[in-house]
């Protein structure tokens, strides 16, 4: 018997598994770089809008 | 002060270590993809079916890696864990805590490979068998360690805690390792030696040696992967990070 089928099983798990492990800390990095680009738009619009009236 | 111990206290530093990070996790990746991937050709191309277990023996080229994968990801975060809590690094902390998803993933792929392996080979997907129990084990100790530190909001007191649990849990690695000689297991008994003399024909080896850098050189890629994105996490409210996330001209 040839057990091709248990073959391509085992590596397919193999390849989801490690294509996870690819992805997931990519995903990661991008999403603390994103947050520290919105905190970084947020406390450029809080530093702008401090006194509205003393620019008047 | 000698330029390696000037580099070592350099990579200390978040937005060092982000640096070298950033540069060196791609190469660790694209090295361990090319070497798989010759171990990978070999292994289901050019080496010849085992006369006894046909061709299902290939799946030991992807079983093993990981396996021995599994308990050196633990070990390493042991360690990391043990200079974290000696000496107060915070880097090792991270590295320490970025072990735990790579060796849960490689635990995961053992347990997976060698339960489909087990099916035609002994007739069953799963037995309580001393090496398949142990290495359960091994997968929840991981989850253990990845639960509490994400289960403490404070990073320093969660690292400790979880590096703690590995630290422990180490004890478990020789248990695996030599299940197979203390007990009467169903699972085979150590065939590929790294030193001494291995069972196996010498045809057959090349692919398992390539498999077994191309996991190495992986986990180093996906080590410092992960390691990134914590000491991002981290160092989140810190000037460095706002300026790397910075849109470029």
């Amino acid at each position: 018997m040839s057990y091709q089928n248990y073959v391509i099983a085992a590596y397919c798990v193999f390849a989801v598994v490690m294509l996870w492990d690819f992805v997931a800390p990519r995903l990661q990095v991008r999403q603390q770089l994103r947050a520290a680009r919105l905190r970084a738009t947020r406390a450029g619009r809080n530093t702008t809008n401090e006194f509205p009236l003393s620019r008047e | 002060m000698h330029p390696v111990v000037r580099w070592f206290h350099q990579l200390g530093s978040p937005p060092y270590f982000e640096r070298f990070a950033a540069r060196w996790a791609p190469i660790a990746y694209i090295a361990g993809l090319l070497v798989m991937a010759y171990g990978l050709y070999g292994a289901l191309f050019v080496v010849p079916a085992d006369y006894q277990q046909g061709d299902s023996f290939r799946i030991l080229y992807i079983h093993v890696p990981s396996a021995w994968m599994s308990m050196a990801a633990f070990a390493l975060m042991a360690l990391y864990a043990a200079i974290a809590l000696i000496w107060r690094i915070k880097l090792c902390e991270i590295l320490a805590m970025a072990c735990a998803p790579v060796g849960a993933a490689f635990t995961l792929i053992t347990l997976a490979t060698g339960s489909i392996w087990g099916k035609p080979m002994w007739g069953t997907w799963w037995d309580w068998d001393p090496r398949l129990t142990t290495e359960l084990i091994l997968l929840f100790l991981y989850l253990g360690v990845i639960g509490l530190y994400n289960a403490i909001d404070d990073r320093r007191n969660a690292s400790r805690a979880a590096g703690l649990l590995a630290i422990v849990g180490v004890a478990l690695l020789p248990v695996i390792h030599y299940s197979v000689t203390w007990w009467n297991s169903l699972h085979q008994g150590q065939t590929i030696s790294l030193f001494g003399t291995s069972h196996m024909d010498p045809s057959m080896l090349p692919p398992l040696w390539a498999m077994v850098i191309g996991t190495h050189l992986w986990f180093v890629g996906s080590l410092l992967a992960r390691a990134r994105a914590d000491n991002l996490r981290r160092e989140s409210g810190k000037d460095w990070v706002a300026r790397l996330a910075e849109p470029r001209a």
